[in-house]
């Protein structure tokens, strides 16, 4: 595993605290929001520090599962990184 | 800290929590990581605590402390926003920002304000509030340029001015420093828009972060340190008298010496505040004194006590102050120029703390100030604190004529022309009262401490008493010097905290507040919550001796025994209502 996708692992952790490693790779945001209304804000706010990439809820929804929103904050990491 | 930080720390469980810590959080916004942050943060400061913040409706900041004021007394933490005052001053409400609108939100924020510091002030006579005043930009509603303040913006700032004026004042409130805040946190960085908009919370993390720490430090209450032992060459002043003379030392401009003068005056403004300062310098005593006498020196010499001068080693010099003094070394901070001196000191007092004055340099002088007052800071000076050093110079002149045999002792108490005063109440408000029990170790029943809320709670309790004793005698006045603290059910008093200054020891005191509880409450006996500390030695001793050295894990005195055993007391006695 990458030092990027343990970060994204770290920030589901503290936002689903019940939820093991597993769970949070095999999971889907699409239905994580749906038990928790403010996890949704809390993660966005997370992967804005954590990261620096601005990203909105409906972006997460879109790509649902975790492995999805991981490959997207790469992608997304590099291309700014080649930006600089 | 960041996010993630405060998220994790609060997934870790408590291990056996010591005590429960509810704080109820008072704001307009939704809280969302502002309690994460707040959690987070008082997790670092009580680590033993379970923390549970309780949270009101969003964006009704009023009705929440209404409804908070029906319940009992809980901690409370507020912190109001622009649109608190007028949701017109915020931008999620879209009621208009013509200039026609302009005179009428500055008129309902004044009442508004009005309303809100009445509820607080209720709310902080039942426990202890920590708040903010607005701490985010204006929006632009104002028709002047960025660079030039409207007067209705003048205005509006004004009234959150008074706002924070006239509860800051209250003895329960403890407002933030905006200044404070805006080191930490610059105003450009604080808002969230986007955040603002769609979720209803407006801080950015960094802000809200700065702002749950600062909070956090207030709701910590660090206790202040009571004395500072200067140096006096290159730091009281600049030069070294010995070589230079009394002529040559400087403290102004001209002598391009002025960090050495604010360094005096703010010395000054820690003495008037109850902060004892005293002098270690290797010297010549007869310039010493004449150098103090000059009569432009910012710092008078009837504020220093007591002055080690002379050629000793620094270490022996402190000893000696704190001594006098006789308060720990962990609550002295000492100053020097020299860093050998401040190695030499701080090896000798490890826990004391041990400071370079940084001469010529101006920001890291400037710097010390800050941290000086952070380290002696307080809310207000006392009586006690005004009188402070006029006791301790009694006591040192009472242990010189102090004699040591017991009829000695009777016929000097005898002309001591001792008063005490006693309250027998339960007055809450009495912060003399709560600070001795939270700072007294020697003379101390069990150790005991109460944070804000559970003193308010303890005396709330009808059967609930509390003592205080003030003491004066020909010597000078020592203040508010002991406090007993209990309850009485069936002509039985059970102590629960006691505590009485050591400056205060030798003079029978403790003897005439058994006297006078056995009187005032009709009692028969007293039970004492009494548990054994590593520095309640004195307590130890009066047990001992009073009870002849046979008390078990809950000592107790009957009155028939207690009039059979004390000394003879010669304290004239004065009752009050409330002091």
């Amino acid at each position: 595993m990458s030092e990027h996708d343990d970060r994204l692992v770290r920030c589901f952790a503290s936002v689903f605290p019940m939820m093991s490693e597993e769970e949070i790779r095999a999971s889907n945001v699409a239905t994580l929001f749906d038990l928790d209304s403010l996890a949704g804000v809390t993660l966005v706010a997370l992967i804005d520090q954590e990261f620096g990439i601005n990203v909105e809820i409906s972006d997460l929804l879109k790509l649902g599962p975790f492995e999805a929103i991981s490959q997207f904050l790469q992608k997304r990491n590099s291309f700014e990184v080649s930006q600089e | 800290m960041n996010l993630l930080s405060a998220l994790e720390l609060l997934k870790q469980p408590v291990s056996e929590p010591e005590s429960d810590r509810q704080l109820y959080l008072g704001c307009g916004f939704t809280p969302l990581h502002l309690k994460t942050f707040l959690a987070a943060y008082l997790r670092l400061c009580f680590p033993k605590d379970r923390i549970e913040i309780n949270t009101g409706l969003y964006g009704d900041l009023l009705g929440s402390l209404e409804r908070l004021r029906l319940s009992r007394g809980l901690m409370t933490c507020v912190l109001v926003e622009w649109a608190d005052l007028d949701p017109r001053l915020g931008i999620r409400s879209l009621g208009g920002w013509g200039s026609a609108d302009i005179p009428d939100i500055v008129e309902s924020a004044r009442r508004q304000s009005e309303r809100l510091a009445d509820l607080i002030k209720q709310l902080a006579d039942k426990a202890p509030i920590y708040m903010s005043a607005p701490t985010l930009p204006l929006p632009p509603m104002f028709t002047t340029r960025a660079a030039e303040a409207h007067p209705s913006e003048c205005q509006v700032r004004e009234i959150v001015a008074s706002f924070a004026t006239s509860l800051s004042a209250h003895g329960r409130v403890r407002m933030l420093s905006s200044q404070q805040l805006d080191e930490l946190s610059p105003l450009a960085r604080r808002f969230d828009l986007k955040a603002e908009i769609t979720t209803g919370f407006p801080y950015t993390l960094e802000h809200v972060s700065s702002l749950a720490e600062l909070l956090t430090t207030l709701i910590q209450d660090s206790r202040p340190k009571k004395g500072l032992i200067t140096d006096l060459d290159d730091t009281i002043w600049a030069g070294i008298l010995g070589e230079i003379g009394v002529d040559g030392i400087r403290w102004d401009m001209a002598g391009n010496a002025h960090m050495h003068g604010l360094y005096q005056q703010f010395l000054g403004s820690l003495a008037s505040a109850g902060v004892l300062i005293a002098v270690a310098s290797k010297n010549d005593p007869a310039l010493v004194e004449q150098a103090l006498a000059r009569g432009d020196m910012l710092l008078s010499k009837e504020s220093l006590f007591p002055l080690e001068v002379h050629w000793k080693a620094k270490s022996e010099s402190v000893r000696r102050i704190v001594e006098t003094w006789n308060i720990g070394p962990a609550d002295v901070i000492f100053i020097d120029d020299s860093p050998m001196e401040v190695a030499e000191v701080h090896a000798a007092f490890p826990e004391m703390e041990c400071i370079v004055f940084p001469k010529g340099n101006y920001q890291a002088t400037w710097d010390l100030l800050k941290r000086l007052r952070n380290s002696f800071g307080k809310k207000s000076v006392s009586p006690e604190d005004v009188i402070r050093l006029q006791s301790i110079r009694a006591e040192s002149a009472l242990k010189s004529s102090t004699p040591r045999s017991e009829l000695g002792a009777d016929d000097f108490l005898l002309r001591a022309e001792a008063v005490i005063t006693f309250c027998l109440a339960a007055n809450a408000r009495d912060n003399r009262a709560f600070e001795l029990v939270n700072k007294t170790n020697q003379f101390n029943l069990n150790g005991k401490r109460y944070s804000e809320s559970d003193w308010l709670s303890f005396l709330q309790d009808p059967a609930a008493f509390l003592l205080t004793a003030s003491y004066e005698d020909k010597f000078g006045p020592l203040g508010k010097i002991a406090v007993v603290m209990g309850k009485i059910a069936d002509h039985k008093v059970h102590v629960s905290t006691w505590v009485m200054s050591c400056r205060a020891f030798s003079r029978r005191i403790e003897h005439h507040c058994l006297k006078y509880l056995f009187e005032k409450l009709d009692a028969e006996e007293i039970v004492f919550e009494y548990k054994l500390t590593p520095r309640n030695g004195p307590i130890q001793d009066f047990f001992a001796e009073l009870l002849e050295g046979r008390y078990g894990p809950t000592p107790s005195v009957r009155k028939a025994y207690f009039s059979a055993k004390a000394p003879a007391l010669f304290h004239h006695i004065v009752e009050v209502a409330n002091v």
